[in-house]
């Protein structure tokens, strides 16, 4: 076990059940690295998580308090608990099926609250866990076992709508970007608000298998490296581009939700204090 | 016969009532009691959307919470709403949503993550007509079987109240989240239009901080997280932020609440879940009687339902009925106790494809002497119950009668 699994996470539920290749555990320890530079233990930090890929992989291997929503509801439980324990950083690790498909109204709201949360949205761009079917974040015209003559439907970018949601710091990465990854985390972390990182991470056995050809883990990290840069390694350019690197960054830039409210009570007690007790209360 | 009937009222509101008499008495709606009840509970987050007729305790929180240190939520759905309102308790805070039947639908999801989970919350489900919108601004008693089967996949028990006045509402949903506590559960207060709309006398204690019934939160510190294989209540709930490195999922779990694929956690998870309720039921038993000692017929009701019905059965015994009543507050665990006596029933309800009736046709000792009026919309007339009792105790049957449902 490395150093920072022995620091963070839970002996007896690594390592995880995923497939071979999988993106998430290596995700998640770059995820440990930011927080161990900036200096959070496992009491700092509540780990919350979904159902699918990713909900799956991470529950229960962080060491502290952590949760497992039901699909896509990690971000309405955070919005009760983080009212209830408003100190702790909150790490809502969840799939592209949470954020962006089943969830994506919470998502939207607790970004326009400003919501002290960090998002991390990991994205194997299906649902890999029923067997490989596309996502609203599969690129469009790829074959999925749910679109074999490709997917009609477009395709979202949900740092695009959090953004016009109001979050206040949004990133894009990929499982190939390992210093940018762990660089915008720790950004992540240090906003007071709501944060949002999106990751791809390639599926060998159901995204590579069916839309890329290939249950090769370097050939499946190769296609998303290509596709941040634009171009093939035979210099060709790519049917599309990923931005990645920070997206929006107006972090600490307007108060954080439960802020907010705390605020609120202590307007409404002082004014209370101010004038005659309403009766019986 | 004596005209006079002997009432009889289980619950321990009986007792509160005595004991705390010093306060104000209102004039005021049962949304104000409810949420009344809530604040003197100790509720402290309330969660929800806008739906009628449950909007006003939504309004009510938004102003009184603050003044007591909460936190008004108002959600992006019902169904993100309890859950925020399970999120908050996990953190520590009591917790209530509310909402009507289309709404309620919605929260089923958020229903059996916190049962299975055993979060304390209350949800107050003030029914309307339906299905779906139906009318809004009329009862109905739609939802007495969605709110004991509140989630899917079975392997649970549920813990469901009912008031029948805005007096009752106020004690009850302190009860309510006593029992939430104590059991660690959702528990439902299942109203209706005309309880949560309508105004009446209410008292409320002048000092919330004395009433020593509320039971307070509790948090658990130490393994076992989920007491697995075990029907103990006064558990005190699991805490997220405090250390304990609790773990809370949608999965069937260990007792640490690691998720884990084998019959033996299934049946032990099952084995708490429903027997920390049903080995507990004593706990749990509220009801109402009048006049069921020498009864020959038994009206059946609960909610709204009970009023008209009650006035009906005082109504048939000056006509010389031999009627009593039975008027449920504890509508789930079904208290099957109470249909003991091999005498007719009818079950008088808000809905016509009948619902608790079924429930009495399996607790009583003879179905076919349980006979149904159903009604949708409104309340039933003391006419027509006062008709309904005496058709049953004289013919052994309901007679025909407009928009009344007897068919089951």
């Amino acid at each position: 076990m490395n150093r920072l699994a022995k620091k963070y996470l839970r002996p007896s539920q690594i390592p995880t059940k995923a497939c071979h290749g999988c993106g998430i555990g290596m995700i998640e320890n770059w995820l440990l690295q930011a927080l161990d530079e900036l200096g959070l233990g496992p009491e700092d930090v509540i780990f919350g998580t979904g159902i699918g890929c990713v909900g799956r992989q991470t529950f229960a291997t962080w060491g502290g308090d952590n949760f497992g929503a039901t699909h896509g509801r990690a971000l309405a439980v955070a919005t009760g608990l983080k009212l209830a324990q408003p100190d702790k950083k909150y790490l809502i690790v969840v799939g592209d099926g949470d954020a962006a498909s089943i969830g994506t109204s919470h998502l939207i709201h607790a970004a326009r609250r400003n919501l002290g949360v960090v998002v991390i949205c990991e994205d194997n761009m299906g649902y890999e866990s029923t067997g490989g079917q596309f996502s609203p974040t599969t690129p469009a015209g790829y074959v999925t076992n749910s679109s074999p003559y490709g997917m009609v439907e477009p395709s979202f970018d949900p740092c695009d709508v959090v953004i016009a949601a109001g979050a206040t710091f949004v990133a894009e990465t990929t499982a190939t970007q390992w210093h940018l990854t762990v660089k915008v985390v720790k950004k992540a972390l240090q906003n007071d608000g709501f944060s949002f990182i999106h990751v791809r991470f390639p599926c060998n056995e159901n995204f590579g298998a069916y839309a890329l050809g290939t249950r090769d883990t370097l050939k499946n990290l190769e296609w998303i490296y290509e596709h941040t840069q634009g171009r093939r390694a035979d210099g060709s350019p790519t049917d599309f581009t990923w931005r990645t690197g920070i997206r929006h960054d107006a972090s600490n830039s307007r108060p954080e939700f439960t802020r907010l409210l705390r605020e609120l009570n202590a307007r409404v007690q002082a004014r209370a204090a101010g004038a005659p007790a309403p009766a019986g209360a | 016969m004596p005209v006079e009937a002997a009432a009889t009222l289980v619950a321990p509101w009986v007792e509160w009532a005595r004991r705390w008499t010093e306060g104000r008495r209102l004039l005021e709606a049962g949304t104000f009691a409810l949420t009344e009840g809530a604040i003197a509970a100790g509720c402290r987050v309330f969660a929800g959307y806008p739906i009628t007729p449950a909007t006003d305790i939504a309004e009510y929180m938004s102003r009184r919470l603050p003044q007591v240190g909460g936190y008004y939520l108002q959600a992006e759905d019902e169904l993100a709403g309890m859950h925020m309102c399970a999120g908050a308790s996990l953190g520590g805070l009591k917790a209530m949503t509310a909402t009507s039947g289309p709404g309620y639908t919605l929260m089923h999801d958020a229903y059996g993550w916190a049962i299975a989970n055993e979060i304390p919350l209350v949800v107050v489900n003030a029914m309307r007509v339906g299905p779906i919108s139906g009318i809004t601004g009329a009862p109905g008693q739609g939802e007495f079987y969605v709110a004991r089967y509140a989630s899917h996949g079975g392997n649970f028990e549920t813990i469901v109240l009912s008031p029948s006045s805005v007096q009752e509402a106020f004690w009850l949903t302190i009860d309510a989240f006593n029992l939430s506590e104590r059991f660690r559960t959702p528990v439902t207060i299942l109203t209706d239009q005309v309880v949560s709309d309508m105004w009446e006398d209410l008292f409320v204690p002048a000092d919330y901080a004395a009433l020593d019934c509320v039971v307070p939160r509790r948090f658990n510190l130490t393994m076992p997280f989920y007491p697995v294989g075990s029907d103990a209540i006064d558990v005190p709930p699991n805490v997220i932020g405090l250390g304990t490195g609790v773990c809370v999922s949608a999965y069937t779990h260990t007792e640490e609440g690691y998720d884990i694929e084998e019959m033996e956690a299934q049946w032990a998870q099952t084995y708490r879940l429903i027997n920390k309720i049903r080995h507990h039921r004593a706990e749990l038993t509220r009801y109402e009687t009048l006049g069921v000692e020498d009864a020959e017929v038994i009206a059946v009701a609960y909610g709204a339902a009970a009023r008209t019905v009650k006035t009906g059965v005082l109504e048939a015994r000056r006509r010389g009925v031999r009627a009593g009543m039975i008027r449920l507050i504890t509508l789930w665990p079904f208290l099957d106790e109470l249909f003991e006596r091999d005498v007719a029933y009818l079950v008088c309800e808000l809905n016509y494809d009948g619902q608790l009736v079924r429930e009495v046709m399996r607790a009583a000792p003879d179905r076919r002497r349980v006979h149904f009026m159903g009604k949708s919309a409104e309340l039933h007339t003391v006419a027509e119950v006062v008709a309904g009792l005496e058709g049953v105790a004289r013919r052994g049957r309901v007679p025909e009668l407009p928009w009344i449902w007897t068919a089951t």
